[in-house]
């Protein structure tokens, strides 16, 4: 048996052995990930719920038909140049009229009626965080040019409102089970040493390397934290996958949209997480149960 | 081979468990450290295989000062060092084979390194037949036989052996003391701490007696208890043990035991 495969057995003997624990350790680590991830994902979901509203167009900026349009194209050369916007489009009164004709192209009499020349000219714009759209609001509040700012403003509040609350919940009870896992895993471990605490004095006795004697309980651990981690990262893409499958029941301004390519990140930094869980558990053990 | 100059060792809470020892023991010398319990014998072994460090003084092995020795060398030191206890230390759930075989897989050998010496140290300690067994099938001469075989299955150059005969009676201890003997005859230096008095005064090795921490007495083929005179043979002698084998009496001319029916062991490679 070549030195890797012992280290290994003996990390899966020691599983083995404490079962019971182990898989308390284990769920104490998938279900805090499972919090912090969900944490992430509400997050993920509200910035891309808000960036994609109305094409990403946070605000619009109503002109007053009595100012030029090069004092107009000014305004949007100053806003462009905020820190807080990714863009900026402008709109003159013709480019309104075809937007106004789009969208009543099924009511005939109402465009009939309408006078092209009472659509204002806008600004809209896209900001880097939805959230800053009250800074830019209040911002354009005295501006002489600016006839009116629309935003949906409420709606973010409410969005952010929930996303923060969840963030915050969510990753305050992940940090409170980390320790707990980290607790539960370090007493797996104790368990382990003392399951083999006259091998272990053997070892030192003939000489056996430190790391030997560690890497059994350091690979105990990591599984430990690891397995945790796959099942919270696998209930991530279960869940992700049942809310596309019953995308028409939520709400029509909820887009349950999360790129694949987030999730995969993100997972993958879930499953390091584990592994240093199970690590610093496994850590924590040695230190105060394997002295050298 | 082992150097220990002024070493005391005071314990937490005063206790002195050395007091200045100073000894020197030459490479394959046979030695036995004798005194009552509490005399320090354990501790000496202990601070040689630097399981603890020493309060005060020096210790050298094999030229190297462990005094200072930071804790990642020492399981280089134990690997020079094979050790023997009274309780023997087997894994209860491995075989013997297994058993002797571990010393070597915690080291890394390759497989067919550790097949071959576990097999050539069986031969030697007599337990060749029995490598399938486990510790708990076995007497207790045997285990300690299994003991010292792991011991000695890397080729220490150092054998300690702390009241190794403690635990068995005296014909068994005759059979451990053999294979110590012929351990110490590859050139293999041992250092034995021990009670029995019929094994220190059958072998007439180098004796050093520890009394309250102290050196009290180093003599070259000594006996168990001190006598003025080396000659001096005592008059109540405490009863020798009933030996089935007459050989452990040693010939006055001849410090070595009879030949034992056991193989004698390869060299160390």
């Amino acid at each position: 048996m070549s030195r890797a495969a012992y280290l290994v057995l003996q990390a899966f003997t020691s599983l083995r052995r404490n079962a019971l624990v182990v898989l308390a350790a284990i769920l104490a680590v998938f279900v805090s990930l499972t919090l912090a991830f969900g944490a992430l994902v509400v997050n993920e979901l509200f910035q891309v719920n808000t960036t994609r509203w109305q094409e990403g167009v946070h605000v619009v900026v109503f002109m007053k038909d009595d100012v030029s349009q090069a004092a107009q194209l000014d305004l949007q050369r100053e806003i462009q140049s905020w820190d807080e916007v990714e863009e900026t489009s402008y709109c003159d009164k013709t480019c309104a009229w075809l937007e106004f004709k789009e969208m009543f192209a099924d009511q005939p009499a109402l465009l009939e009626e309408t006078d092209a020349s009472i659509l204002p000219a806008s600004v809209r714009i896209k900001l880097t965080d939805v959230n800053y759209y009250r800074d830019i609001t209040f911002r354009l509040l005295d501006n002489s040019a600016v006839r009116k700012t629309v935003t949906a403003g409420d709606r973010f509040d409410q969005l952010s409102n929930i996303s923060n609350i969840l963030n915050a919940l969510g990753l305050s009870l992940a940090i409170l089970l980390g320790a707990a896992s980290v607790v539960l895993i370090a007493n797996t471990i104790r368990m382990a040493i003392y399951a083999r605490r006259d091998e272990i004095g053997i070892m030192k006795l003939v000489g056996a390397g430190n790391w030997f004697i560690r890497i059994p309980f350091l690979l105990e651990g990591m599984i430990e934290g690891l397995v945790g981690a796959i099942l919270a990262v696998g209930l991530m893409f279960a869940l992700h996958q049942f809310s596309l499958d019953w995308q028409e029941q939520l709400p029509d301004w909820i887009d349950p949209e999360v790129s694949v390519d987030f999730l995969l990140r993100w997972g993958f930094l879930t499953l390091a997480l584990g592994v240093l869980v199970g690590l610093i558990g496994s850590g924590v053990a040695m230190r105060r149960f394997l002295k050298d | 081979m082992i150097l220990l100059e002024d070493v005391t060792k005071v314990y937490e809470g005063g206790i002195v468990a050395l007091r200045d020892v100073n000894l020197d023991v030459q490479k394959g010398e046979f030695v036995f450290l004798v005194g009552p319990s509490g005399s320090g014998k354990s501790t000496l072994i202990r601070l040689m295989l630097r399981e603890e460090g020493t309060t005060r003084g020096n210790i050298w092995v094999a030229g190297k000062d462990i005094t200072n020795m930071p804790g990642w060398k020492v399981p280089n030191l134990r690997r020079s060092m094979g050790t023997v206890f009274q309780d023997f230390k087997l894994l209860p759930n491995r075989t013997v084979s297994e058993n002797v075989a571990f010393a070597l897989e915690v080291l890394g050998r390759p497989k067919t390194v550790i097949n071959r010496q576990v097999a050539q140290v069986l031969e030697l300690v007599g337990l060749a037949t029995k490598g399938d067994r486990y510790p708990l099938q076995l007497s207790g001469g045997e285990q300690q036989r299994v003991s010292v075989a792991r011991a000695f299955v890397n080729r220490p150059p150092i054998l300690l052996a702390d009241e190794p005969t403690g635990n068995l009676d005296p014909a068994t201890s005759v059979g451990i003391m053999r294979i110590l003997d012929r351990i110490n005859r590859t050139g293999t230096t041992v250092l034995m701490a021990t009670h029995d008095h019929a094994i220190v005064d059958a072998m007439r090795r180098r004796v050093v007696q520890l009394e309250r921490g102290r050196v009290v007495r180093d003599q070259s083929r000594g006996r168990y208890e001190s006598f003025r005179s080396d000659e001096d043979e005592p008059q109540a002698k405490k009863a020798a043990p009933p030996v089935e084998q007459p050989s452990v009496q040693p010939p006055p001319a001849s410090e070595d035991l009879e030949p034992a029916a056991v193989p004698e062991p390869e060299p160390s490679t």
